[in-house]
């Protein structure tokens, strides 16, 4: 197959490309491209400089560069935690497996810019001591795990992964594992429960995966944005890519923008943007209509009414001051078309759908908010359903093994919040205020 | 002496045998309300409980699936019952007996049942000419319930919104 | 030592220590379903949630470890509302079939709604259908009701050696299945019924049969494998309705053994002999106590007086009772008669008289799970022992190294160093290379008799018994030269073993070469007990294969079925029928026994009171959990009375105890036990190495539920899939030699009997060998189960 060859589509120049640097270039996936732009040039002087980890970590640390993934931690932090000295194998595992509805960030990285990941894994392989990565691509989205495993082979044969690199006694290994799809196996434990090949299942934690991982070994998991990051960090400096953002949130950030905008796709932007400045990139609201409400980070963060979002930063604190997250960037643009029940009728099927069933609160309660939605979306709702489903929603969160069991509740719980009138409009007369019909 | 006069009087006019026969009088035009038991009967509560039945589902299943409760909780000890799976894999009972020498009519059976398959129903007329007789057997019970189905699910409706 | 506080109560406890157990330590009483103190924490129900200070969630007590001062809240607020929210989730979808549920009343899921389940349902959609699973013939399965605890794929991946269930699908289509098409097959599987906190796992055998709160409980004693597993009899109407293991942590834990658990049912037998039976003309007759044990003691009078004492032979199970054991002795030694045996599927008694005391185990049973280095000789664990090997395998799973030298090689679920897979004979060579070996290893050679160092000048060690000897020995490792922590068993295989005083002797070697416990794996109940009761053959008395071999004109068996239950049924079979008089003390009519000319309704363990000695030299008396069956008595009154009939002195015991004080002289039983077990021989026995053997051998061991009269009887035992025709399994290479094909039909051989097996191909069995199972109907024709063996087309 050839390379991804579908054009990107909207860039605009408001962009700071840091993880898609390579994009602009002839075939932006291949070696040679990421090669221009001085691709592999950090890991090298690492490796033969024999650069100490204590200085990368520092420099991870000043970036001021936080988890991708959506919880935000602080990644020069999370990497001081592996244990420095461990008579055996550590693991370093990148979480590619973006599952969530509106989320798909992880897999332009991929397909613009592979290499550009492998150099930042083999660097966190240098600065933790690791031996063997692993790189756990979405099983949905095939094609680019073939474009990451070619970019895979391409580096295992310019010599950038594998046995001694550079002539030095760094060895790294690399290898791309697919799931099947699962949403569950993007919680970082489910995920090394499924590289071992056992059921995609939520470990408990304690213990973290810095001292029992993947194999009972200590592994350190990142997000491939993360990982991404890195060599541009080595490259320019910690100072350099925090003075990108804001103070706490430091570089750039991937928005994944979709639902009612002109032009909806991934950019790369520098935190703190505000938000009007980004859906500006994005083209504005679908057809000049009403923006209703913004899901800024995810199904799993709380929906925000246009009011509340319209003066918000896109960052950590400017969106937690909002009253949301920033997640893992997946903006949700919904226009006043928006029939608020039905979105969450569709957002609780997701999650009901998706859970993994281990822990009593999430694979019980998943479905009764499901059913109660769904009961409200064919008419059939009651008046105390809100209380209900308020009510069994706080009873998921924070009782449950993983964050999934909080991530299907904060839906329910924020769009009965900002959007009360409207659930209880469908209840009353059986049909949706915004559409006027029923299901 | 006024007094001897006023009772030799009125003894000798019958006084008192007349008030008797007013009596008697007013009473033999009032409205009767002896009943010719067994040919009448007096009316009944639904929650008189007399003789136990055990019920039937309408497509002639029986009710009872040997949980057992009402004989836990029978403060008389009055009821004995085994218990197997049958064929089709479902709870039944292999025996249901009832000691009506021993029971007190308390109500707790049925009270107790999930199903509403022991019931106790109207009847309280029954008899036995030897002791054994008033051992109660599961197709005993099962026939009284057939035989008295359409009262017995009237009684439980009627009484359902007190329950 | 950490200082905690929980619910205001101080304690100190150690390190690692987790909330739950914390709390159980103080008597605080914390809901839970999926943790178990015997199994791994998974942390899934979330019953067990408490508040902790400082922290804003709260956190399941079974997983969370404490930190010194921590204050941990059980019944705050916010811990009661996160317990009775799990309550409400794991409620909705459950069926609330509780009236039809054999779990009601004893259910965790019940008792713990009591307190922490709401009045009324607020979930009103529709709930959740899951299909059952038929997993065989002991478990009933009704999945709807599970709770997805995972308490029973634990126990079988962690406990039972292989995890046969497991939970496929996801949220709430999660369901816990076996293997498509498999059922659970586990000897342990009977655990997962205790296990399951809800109705999903319940007793295939009890089912519906009764309610718990109808049950009387009584307390007893395993009767099948030399355990002494400690259990709880349920009895309702006189009827034994179920077993259930007693928590004894140092004999079964809290688990019990398939066997044992499930042969209750056989004690419901319609094969039961109820009423005492004497043959007249060869017509079996019912007739009453009196007459029957008058008859039966004329009869042996008469050929007593007439023949001499020695026409007398006695075989008693190694099942029956002590109390059983010693009165029958006294009367054969009453009527003069020195031929009494109790281990019946021994061949090779050339070590009687030769040891020192009562073979036993060598340590306890707990110390096994405590050893490093383990050796285990002829012994098929899992059939034969099935807690014991649960011991093992914690051993194992702790790092222990465990080899086996055994002439198959089933799949014991646990990680075998090294193994020496070889024909019976053979065993005895590799033996004698470990030994070899390790004198080498320990320098100790001089320790050996001269006898023995003059024997292994001969032997060539083979790398893989080195390696064993290396093992064995501790080889750098760092080993505590006072206790090594290392253990060398004999099983039931090799006590059947021809060669038996080899492998003993050797074994034995090894063991004092390395200090290491030596001991046997007693076959029965009370194997240990009947020898230290003294059910021997005296000076010139016959031992069990002997009085067999050469017939004896008159029986007493005492609970055997002889051609089932010794080592040559043909011989036994033969032997009764041409006997004259033949007096058997049984718990049922069989075929085996229709030769015999008098039928004693024995009592099974159930209905008498008795004594057994386990492999640990545990002495564990039990009382009768009901009342005898029609006429039948317990064997102490039987054997008894019949004593008294037959006019022999010393046989005035009104009740179990007073035989048992006989029995022990008055002491108390620990220190007669503690005198007396002993391993040790007093002399050393001329033992050959090399006899080079061509000749087919028959590897005739014993099914785990074949192993007595009571669990061949249980139907649901019979019907796992444990239990199959018996087959005639040999290598792939001796059935090419031998020209036959797999599957086929095949006439197996032994001197003049033979039987239509089907041949089989099993590569787990060395080249030489031919496995054919004994204690089955079919198979009962055949003759020694060790010994040579023709298979032909048939």
């Amino acid at each position: 197959m050839a390379a991804f060859d579908t054009p990107v589509q909207h860039r605009s120049d408001k962009e700071t490309l840091v993880c898609l640097r390579t994009l602009g270039q002839p075939d932006p996936a291949s070696l040679q491209a990421y090669l221009n732009v001085g691709g592999y040039k950090q890991l090298q002087r690492l490796v033969q400089d024999k650069v100490k980890a204590t200085d990368v970590i520092t420099q991870v640390k000043l970036s001021g560069l936080r988890g991708r993934g959506g919880a935000g931690f602080p990644t020069g932090l999370k990497w001081s935690f592996m244990p420095r000295y461990y008579d055996g194998t550590k693991y370093l595992v990148c979480n590619t497996d973006e599952g969530e509805p509106g989320t798909f960030k992880d897999r332009d990285i991929i397909r613009y810019n592979p290499h550009q990941l492998i150099e930042g894994m083999a660097i966190a392989a240098y600065t933790l001591g690791a031996r063997v990565g692993y790189n756990y691509i979405h099983g949905e989205i095939w094609q680019d795990y073939e474009i990451f495993e070619r970019a895979l082979d391409e580096a295992r044969a310019a010599g950038f992964i594998g046995e001694n690199l550079f002539g030095t006694t760094f060895s790294f290994d690399l290898f791309a594992v697919h799931g099947y799809g699962a949403y569950i196996c993007g919680e970082e434990t489910a995920l090394i429960e499924s590289i071992e090949g056992k059921k995609g299942q939520p470990r408990f934690k304690p213990p973290f995966p810095a001292s029992y991982g993947v194999f009972g070994k200590p592994t350190n998991v990142n997000n491939t944005e993360s990982y991404t990051s890195i060599p541009w960090i080595l490259e320019h400096g910690g100072d350099a890519f925090q003075a990108l953002g804001v103070p706490n949130s430091g570089g750039t950030k991937l928005f994944s923008v979709s639902g009612h905008v002109e032009r909806p796709g991934n950019y790369e932007v520098r935190m703190g943007m505000p938000f009007t400045e980004l859906l500006d990139i994005a083209g504005g609201v679908w057809k000049g209509r009403q923006l209703k409400a913004v899901i800024p980070g995810g199904p799993s963060t709380a929906v925000m009414p246009a009011a509340a979002i319209m003066g918000a930063t896109m960052d950590y604190d400017g969106l937690s001051k909002a009253g949301s997250s920033l997640g893992a960037g997946s903006m949700i643009v919904m226009d006043e078309t928006t029939c608020m029940v039905k979105t969450l009728k569709r957002l609780s099927y997701f999650f009901y759908e998706e859970s993994c069933g281990q822990c009593t609160p999430c694979r019980e309660g998943t479905g009764w908010l499901y059913r109660v939605v769904k009961r409200i979306v064919e008419g059939e709702g009651r008046m105390g359903d809100l209380d209900l489903l308020t009510d069994v929603s706080s009873n998921i969160s924070g009782r449950t093994i993983c964050a999934l069991g909080d991530a299907a509740a904060t839906p329910v719980l924020s769009f009965i919040k900002h959007f009360r009138p409207e659930f209880e409009y469908y209840i009353q007369h059986g049909k949706s205020m915004v559409t006027g019909k029923a299901e | 002496m006024l007094a001897k006069i006023k009772t030799v009087l009125s003894s000798l006019m019958l006084v008192e045998l007349l008030k008797g026969m007013a009596l008697t009088g007013r009473y033999f035009f009032a409205r009767k309300i002896t009943i010719q038991f067994p040919e009448e009967r007096t009316p009944m509560s639904p929650r008189f409980r007399g003789l136990h039945a055990l019920r039937r589902y309408p497509n002639g299943e029986e009710r009872c699936i040997a949980c057992k409760l009402c004989e836990a909780v029978c403060p008389a000890m009055a009821i004995t019952i085994e218990s197997e799976q049958r064929e089709d894999n479902t709870r039944r009972t292999t025996r249901y007996d009832i000691d009506l020498t021993k029971c007190i009519f308390c109500g707790f059976c049925e009270e107790s049942c999930p199903v509403d398959s022991i019931v106790e129903t109207r009847i309280f007329d029954y008899h036995g000419e030897k002791r054994g007789d008033l051992l109660y057997t599961k197709p005993m019970l099962l026939a009284v319930g057939d035989k008295y189905e359409t009262q017995i699910a009237a009684d439980r409706s009627a009484d359902a919104k007190y329950r | 030592m950490l200082n905690i506080e929980i619910d205001g109560k101080a304690v100190e406890v150690d390190h690692g220590t987790t909330i739950i157990d914390a709390a159980d330590k103080l008597g605080i009483a914390i809901p839970r379903f999926c943790y178990h103190k015997k199994l791994s924490v998974a942390a899934n129900c979330r019953m067990c949630l408490v508040q902790v200070e400082k922290f804003a969630k709260p956190l399941p007590a079974c997983a969370t470890p404490v930190a010194d001062g921590m204050k941990i809240f059980t019944r705050s607020k916010a811990a009661v509302e996160a317990q009775k929210s799990v309550m409400e989730f794991l409620l909705i979808n459950h069926p609330l079939d509780c009236p039809i549920c054999d779990q009601g009343g004893e259910c965790d899921l019940q008792d713990i709604a009591v307190a922490y389940g709401a009045p009324a349902s607020r979930y009103a959609e529709e709930k959740r259908v899951v299909l059952n699973k038929n997993i065989g013939p002991l478990v009933s399965t009704d999945m709807t009701r599970c709770i997805q605890c995972t308490r029973c794929v634990r126990f079988l991946k962690e406990v039972g050696g292989m995890m046969e269930l497991g939970m496929v699908g996801r949220g709430e289509h999660a369901e816990i299945t076996a293997y498509v098409d498999k059922s659970v097959d586990s000897e342990l599987s009977g655990n997962i019924i205790d296990l399951c906190p809800v109705g999903a796992l319940t007793s295939k055998p009890f089912r519906y049969k009764a309610r718990t709160w109808e049950l009387t409980r009584r307390p007893s004693i395993a009767p099948h494998d030399g355990l002494g597993s400690q259990i709880e009899v349920h009895i309702k109407d006189g009827k034994v309705l179920r077993v259930l293991p007693r928590e004894k942590e140092s004999i079964n834990e809290c688990w019990l053994s398939d066997r044992d658990r499930f042969s209750y049912e056989g004690l419901n037998s319609p094969d039961r002999l109820t009423v005492p039976m004497i043959k007249h003309h060869g017509e079996w007759h019912e007739t009453d106590w009196k007459t029957a044990l008058e008859f039966a003691a004329g009869q042996l009078k008469d050929i007593t007086n007439a023949d001499g004492g020695e026409q007398l032979g006695v075989l008693v199970s190694p099942n029956s009772t002590m109390e059983e054991a010693y009165l029958a002795k006294q009367i054969a030694h009453g009527l003069g008669s020195s031929n009494i045996d109790y281990r019946l599927r021994q061949t090779d008694f050339r070590l009687d008289g030769k040891r020192m005391g009562t073979p036993w185990m060598g340590c306890n049973i707990p110390d096994l799970q405590e050893m490093d280095r383990i050796l285990v000789i002829g012994s098929n664990l899992r059939n034969e022992h099935p807690l014991l090997a649960n011991r093992i395998r914690k051993a194992v799973a702790q790092g222990a190294e465990l080899s086996l030298v055994n002439p198959m090689d089933d799949d014991q679920l646990m990680a075998v160093k090294h193994k020496a897979i070889c024909t019976p004979n053979d065993m005895v060579n590799v033996l004698a290379q470990i030994l070899k070996a390790m004198s080498g290893l320990q320098r100790l050679s001089l320790c050996l008799p001269k006898s023995l160092n003059d024997l292994l000048e001969t032997v060539r060690v083979w790398d893989n018994s080195q390696a064993m000897a290396e093992s064995l020995a501790g080889l750098g490792k760092e080993v505590d030269l006072v206790s090594p922590r290392t253990g060398i068993f004999l099983g039931n295989i090799a006590q059947s073993h021809p060669r038996f005083t080899e492998l003993y002797s050797l074994a034995e070697a090894i063991a004092s070469l390395c200090g290491a416990t030596f001991g046997i794996l007693s076959p029965a109940a009370n194997s240990t007990g009947a020898h230290l009761v003294g059910v021997l053959p005296g000076e010139h008395g016959l031992n069990a294969k002997a009085m067999l071999e050469s017939p004896r004109k008159a029986y007493l068996l005492v609970n055997v079925e002889p051609e089932l239950d010794c080592h040559h049924a043909a011989q036994a079979r033969q032997a009764i029928a041409e006997a004259e008089c033949v007096i058997a003390l049984t718990a049922y009519k069989s075929e085996a026994l229709e030769h015999a000319d008098v039928l004693l309704p024995i009592a099974p363990f159930t209905e008498t009171s008795g004594t057994y000695m386990s492999m640990e030299g545990r002495v564990q008396s039990f009382t009768a959990v009901t009342k005898p069956l029609g006429e039948c008595r317990p064997g102490w009154k039987i054997l008894r009375v019949l004593g008294n009939t037959l006019g022999l002195s010393g046989f005035d015991f009104d009740s179990s105890e007073q035989v048992k004080n006989a029995i022990f002289g008055g002491q108390k039983p620990s220190t007669v036990v503690w005198n007396s077990l002993n391993n040790n021989l007093r002399e050393l026995i001329d033992i050959q190495v090399k006899i080079k053997s061509n000749v087919l051998q028959r590897l005739g061991e014993v099914p785990q539920f074949q192993s007595d009269a009571i669990v061949r009887r249980s139907p649901p035992l019979q019907k796992t899939r444990a239990v199959q025709a018996p087959v005639a399994a040999m290598h792939s290479q001796l059935l090419t030699e031998l020209g036959l094909d797999d599957g086929e039909m095949v006439t197996v051989k032994q001197g003049v009997a033979s039987v239509l097996l089907k041949a089989k191909r099993d590569d787990r069995l060395p080249h030489g060998v031919v496995r054919v199972p004994t204690a089955l109907p079919v198979t009962s024709l055949l003759g020694d189960l060790m010994g040579e063996i023709e298979v032909t087309r048939a």
